[in-house]
C-alpha cells in the first residue's frame, strides 16, 4: 500500500485496523544434502534424505516433492503487492480490541487487563474502571478514479457470509433477526478479540483508488457509554495488466478455382435459395495484439469475442491449433497475437446485421480472460469494436 | 500422391525416440564422449588456468609431494580469509542469543549442525578453514586445515556454504562460492586417478551458488548439464565394470540434476520452460526415481499452481499419478487457487485427520489449513491452529512468518508477540532441524 493517512476523527487514542492483501504463495525451498562430516552421511548411500532444516516444512509423511523448488506449504503474501485492472483486489479489515499483554503493565495493573481498550490504557486511566467495546462494526468504500462519489463494498464475515451489504444498510431492523449479533451486524468484542471482514472489488480503472475504512463502536463502562468512531484511508495505485491493440481487415473471398466454378454456375442456375451461404457472405478478419504490461506472468485462459446478433466468428488461435502448444504464457512486456474470422450469421432466423448511419457495422467486444501465480484471476474486456464498411 | 495420403505417411511414422542428456541411455555403449576424466587430465596439463595457479607458489608445489602423498595441490587460495564474511549476531532475536543457549565454542561441527546452530558452524568452518580460531579451545576443536588436505578443505567449505543457506544468508553464500572459481576446470582433478578431488555435493550446490553470485541465472542451467554430462559417462562406466551400486548412484544423482534445472528455470522465472523440461523428464519407464512415486507429478502441478494453470495442475496428478496424498493435496490447493477457500479448508481438515490416523504429522497440512481458516473470515482459529503447531514443535520460516503476519493484523503490538514467540521457539530443544533463527522469520 503505497499511502496509509490517518484522518481520525478521534485522534487522541489510536485505534486498530489492520489491513493486508490476500493471496498466498508457494514457497521456494532449497533441498541441501547433509554437509559430509556429518556421521551419517556416505558417499554411496543415495537414498540419504537432505538436511532437515533444508526443506520448507517439517513431515514424517512423505508429502514433500524434494529435490523439487516448489513445496506445497503456502505462505501469506509479505506485502501488499500490485493491483492490477481486470483483477480482485482483496483484502481483510480487522478492528482489534487492543489490551497490554500481561507482562507489558506494571506489576499494580497486572491484574486488570482487562481495562484496555481499542485504545492503550493512558496512566490518567484508573485501571479499576472496567470498559467494554460493544457493536464494533466495519464499513468500507472504494473510490476509484472515475467516480465522484465512494462505492460502498459488501463485506465478508466469517465463513465467508456478507455481513455487511450495501443494500441493507439503511434499514435498522434487518440485523436484529441475527440473535446475539446487534443491529447491522455490529460485534461485542472482549479484550484482545479482533473483529475481522474481508473486501472483495474488482479493479476496473486504472489510476488511484482509497479505500476508505470505517469503524465504529460503543465503548461503555459500568456507568455511561459514547459511540466512537473512526477512519482511515488507503490509497492505493490500480496499474494497466494488459495492453490490447486490435486491427479489422475485409476477408475478400478468393476467387473461385477453374474446376470450382462450374459448379457453382450449376447451383446459381439450381435456384437462388443457397446465395447468401457462400461468397455473399461478408467476412473480416480481426486481429488483436495482447501485451502483458503487468510485472507478473501470466497465462491466457480465455480470448473470445461477444458478438451482436446477426455475426458469428471462428478462433484461429491455441485452441485450434491443437495441444502443442498449451496456453499462452506472457511474461512482463511480452505480446501474442491472436486472430478471429467474423462473418455474417445468414441463417433464416438471424437478426439482420446492423449498419450505423456512419456506414459502421459493429462488432462487440473482445474479452480476455488470464489467471497468474497462485490462480489469480483477471478478466477483462474491450470496448465495442467494429468497422466502418466501405463502400 | 494427394496431400492426405502424404500427411497419412507422415503419421504413421513412429515417432522416433528423443532421448536428452539428462536421460539416461540404457544401451552400454560407450558415449560418443571421450571420458571425461582423461579429457580433463589431458588439457590439465596442456594448459593449467592462471587464474587458478595464483595461489600456488612453485615452491609449494615441489615440496607437497612428501607432505600428501594423495595430491600435491595446494587449495591455500580457498583458505584466505578476506573471502569469507563476519556473520553478525544481530541478525537473530535476542532470546537465540541468550549465552547460555549459544553452543560453547569447542563443540565440533558435527555437533552443531545436528543441534541446529547452522551459524555456529558456519563460523566454525571458517575458523578452521583460515586457521583463525578465538580461542585455544576453539583450536583444539576446529585444528587448522593444511591447504594440501583437499578432502577435509572441501568438507568444511561445504559446510560453510550450506550452512550459510540455511541461515538465510545464500547471498553470503553466493559471494564465497565465488573464490572456488571454474569448478569444471582441470586444476580440480587428481592429476593420476582423473577423478574430481571436490565432492560432488559441493560441485552441485556450486553450480547456483555461483550462478547468483556471478549474476548469471543461466550458467546454472547450463552447469547443471555439464554436471549430468558427467554423470551420464560416470552410469556408463560403472555398466560397462558390472558395478550395480554405482551405476545406480550416478543414475540417482542424473536425475536429480534433471529436477534441478526445472529449479533453475524457475528462479529465472522461466515458468513456461520449466514446465516443459519437467514434462521431459521421464518416471514411468525409467529405471531410477527421485524419491518416491508420484514425487515428479507432484513437483509438475506445483509448478503449474505457481503459473496460474489450475485445470493443468488438477490434471497432473490425476488417475493416481501424484499417488493419493499428492491428488488430494494439489486438489485442496487448486481449489485455494480457485479462491474457494470454503471448500478447501474442508479438504484440508479431512487430510488431516487421515492423516493423523497413519501417525502423520504434517506442518504443511496444519499451516495450509490455517491459511484457508484466515481467507474465510475465521482469523481466530488460524492463530491458534498455527499456535498449536508451534507448541507441537514445528518451525519452520513459513509457520513463523504467517503467524507473525496474523499478529499484525490482530494487534498493534505485534513486536511483543513477536517476541514472546521467538522466545517459545528458542526454549525449544535444539534439533537437526534448525534451532536458531533469524528476525526475518519473526517479521522483527
Amino acid at each position: 500500500m503505497s499511502h496509509q493517512r490517518y484522518p481520525s476523527i478521534d485522534p487522541k487514542e489510536p485505534h486498530s485496523v489492520s489491513l493486508k492483501v490476500l493471496r498466498p504463495s508457494l514457497v521456494v525451498q532449497h533441498p541441501l544434502p547433509t554437509p559430509v562430516s556429518l556421521p551419517t552421511a556416505s558417499a554411496h548411500n543415495y537414498q540419504e534424505p537432505p538436511i532437515p532444516a533444508s526443506l520448507a516444512y517439517h513431515t514424517n509423511g512423505d508429502t514433500n516433492p524434494d529435490p523439487f523448488l516448489l513445496a506445497p506449504i503456502l505462505q501469506l503474501p509479505p506485502s501488499f503487492g500490485s493491483a492490477y485492472v481486470g483483477e480482485t483486489f482483496s483484502c481483510t479489515l480487522c478492528a482489534n480490541h487492543d489490551v497490554p499483554l500481561p507482562g507489558e503493565l506494571p506489576p499494580a495493573a497486572a491484574g486488570v487487563s482487562a481495562s484496555g481498550n481499542l485504545a492503550p490504557t493512558s496512566p490518567a486511566n484508573p485501571p479499576t474502571k472496567r470498559k467494554f467495546t460493544r457493536d464494533v462494526r466495519i464499513e468500507a468504500e472504494m473510490k476509484t478514479p472515475g467516480s465522484s462519489a465512494a462505492l460502498k463494498l459488501p463485506l465478508l464475515g466469517a465463513n465467508g457470509v456478507v455481513v455487511e451489504h450495501p443494500d441493507s444498510n439503511n434499514n435498522n431492523d434487518n440485523g436484529a433477526a441475527k440473535g446475539h449479533n446487534h443491529a447491522k451486524g455490529g460485534m461485542d468484542l472482549e479484550p484482545g478479540d479482533t473483529l475481522q471482514r474481508i473486501v472483495n472489488f474488482d479493479l476496473k480503472e486504472e489510476g488511484n483508488h482509497v479505500l476508505a475504512v470505517t469503524v465504529s463502536y460503543y465503548e461503555a463502562t459500568e456507568t455511561s457509554g459514547r459511540t466512537r468512531t473512526f477512519r482511515k484511508l488507503y490509497q492505493f495505485i490500480c496499474k494497466g495488466s494488459l495492453i490490447v491493440r486490435t486491427k479489422v481487415g475485409a476477408l475478400l473471398p478468393p476467387p473461385p478455382l477453374p474446376s470450382e466454378s462450374d459448379d457453382l454456375l450449376e447451383e446459381k442456375k439450381k435456384g437462388g435459395e443457397r446465395k447468401g451461404k457462400g461468397r455473399d457472405r461478408r467476412r473480416w478478419v480481426m486481429e488483436a495484439q495482447l501485451e502483458n504490461c503487468s510485472e507478473d506472468v501470466m497465462q491466457l485462459s480465455r480470448v473470445g469475442l461477444d458478438l451482436e446478433p446477426g455475426l458469428r466468428y471462428q478462433d484461429c488461435n491455441w485452441e485450434v491449433v491443437g495441444s502443442g502448444g498449451g496456453r499462452p504464457v506472457l511474461h512482463p512486456g511480452e505480446v501474442e497475437q491472436c486472430c478471429f474470422v467474423v462473418e455474417e450469421d445468414l441463417g433464416p432466423n438471424k437478426a439482420k446485421l446492423e449498419v450505423d448511419e456512419d456506414g459502421r457495422i459493429v462488432f462487440g467486444v473482445l474479452g480476455i480472460g488470464w489467471r497468474s501465480e497462485m490462480g489469480n484471476k483477471g478478466f477483462l474486456s474491450t470496448g465495442k469494436l467494429g468497422t466502418r464498411i466501405v463502400k | 500422391m494427394s496431400f492426405a495420403n502424404v500427411f497419412r505417411s507422415i503419421a504413421s511414422r513412429p515417432r522416433s525416440a528423443t532421448k536428452g542428456p539428462l536421460d539416461v541411455d540404457e544401451a552400454p555403449v560407450a558415449s560418443p564422449i571421450p571420458s571425461q576424466a582423461s579429457r580433463f587430465s589431458s588439457s590439465q596439463q596442456a594448459s593449467p588456468r592462471t587464474s587458478l595457479s595464483r595461489g600456488l607458489s612453485p615452491a609449494s608445489r615441489s615440496s607437497a609431494p612428501s607432505i600428501a602423498p594423495v595430491t600435491s595441490k595446494d587449495f591455500s587460495f580457498l583458505l584466505r580469509p578476506e573471502i569469507y564474511h563476519q556473520l553478525s549476531p544481530l541478525s537473530i532475536p535476542p532470546p537465540f542469543r541468550h549465552p547460555s543457549r549459544q553452543p560453547a565454542p569447542e563443540t565440533p561441527i558435527p555437533d552443531l549442525l545436528n543441534h541446529g546452530h547452522f551459524r555456529s558452524a558456519a563460523i566454525a568452518a571458517v575458523q578452521a578453514l583460515t586457521s583463525s580460531p578465538v580461542s585455544a579451545l576453539s583450536a583444539a576443536a576446529h585444528p587448522p586445515v593444511s591447504p594440501t588436505d583437499h578432502v577435509r578443505i572441501f568438507e568444511l567449505l561445504y559446510t560453510r556454504l550450506v550452512c550459510l543457506c540455511l541461515i538465510d544468508a545464500t547471498s553470503l553464500a553466493a559471494q564465497e562460492s565465488k573464490a572456488l572459481e571454474d569448478l569444471n576446470s582441470a586444476f580440480y582433478l587428481d592429476p593420476l586417478t582423473g577423478a574430481h578431488l571436490v565432492p560432488w555435493e559441493l560441485r552441485v550446490l556450486g553450480v547456483r551458488l555461483q550462478a547468483i553470485g556471478f549474476g548469471d541465472p543461466r550458467r546454472a542451467v547450463m552447469s547443471y548439464y555439464e554436471l549430468a554430462r558427467e554423470a551420464r559417462v560416470e552410469i556408463a562406466k560403472a555398466g560397462k565394470a558390472h558395478d550395480h551400486s554405482t551405476s545406480e548412484l550416478w543414475k540417482h544423482r542424473l536425475a536429480e540434476l534433471g529436477v534441478k534445472v526445472a529449479g533453475a528455470l524457475v528462479e529465472m522465472d522461466d515458468l513456461a520452460g520449466a514446465a516443459e523440461h519437467l514434462a521431459t523428464l521421464g518416471d514411468g519407464n525409467q529405471p531410477f526415481k527421485v524419491g518416491g512415486d508420484g514425487r515428479l507429478a507432484m513437483s509438475r502441478a506445483l509448478l503449474w499452481l505457481h503459473l496460474g494453470d489450475v485445470e493443468a495442475a488438477r490434471l497432473c496428478v490425476s488417475d493416481g499419478k501424484g499417488g493419493e496424498m499428492g491428488e488430494r493435496i494439489v486438489d485442496a490447493l487448486a481449489d485455494m487457487a480457485d479462491g474457494e477457500y470454503k471448500t478447501a479448508l474442508e479438504k484440508w481438515q479431512e487430510l488431516k485427520s487421515t492423516m493423523e490416523e497413519n501417525g502423520v504429522h504434517d506442518e504443511m497440512i496444519g499451516v495450509n489449513l490455517a491459511v484457508c481458516q484466515l481467507y474465510t473470515g475465521n482469523m481466530t482459529e488460524a492463530r491458534d491452529s498455527l499456535e498449536g503447531l508451534v507448541d507441537e514443535g514445528s518451525a519452520s520460516h513459513t509457520l513463523l512468518f504467517n503467524l507473525t503476519t496474523m499478529y499484525e493484523l490482530c494487534t498493534d503490538r505485534h513486536k511483543n508477540l513477536k517476541l514472546r514467540l521467538a522466545e517459545r521457539v528458542a526454549s525449544k530443544q535444539p534439533t537437526p532441524l534448525g534451532w536458531e533463527k533469524t528476525n526475518a522469520d519473526f517479521k522483527l
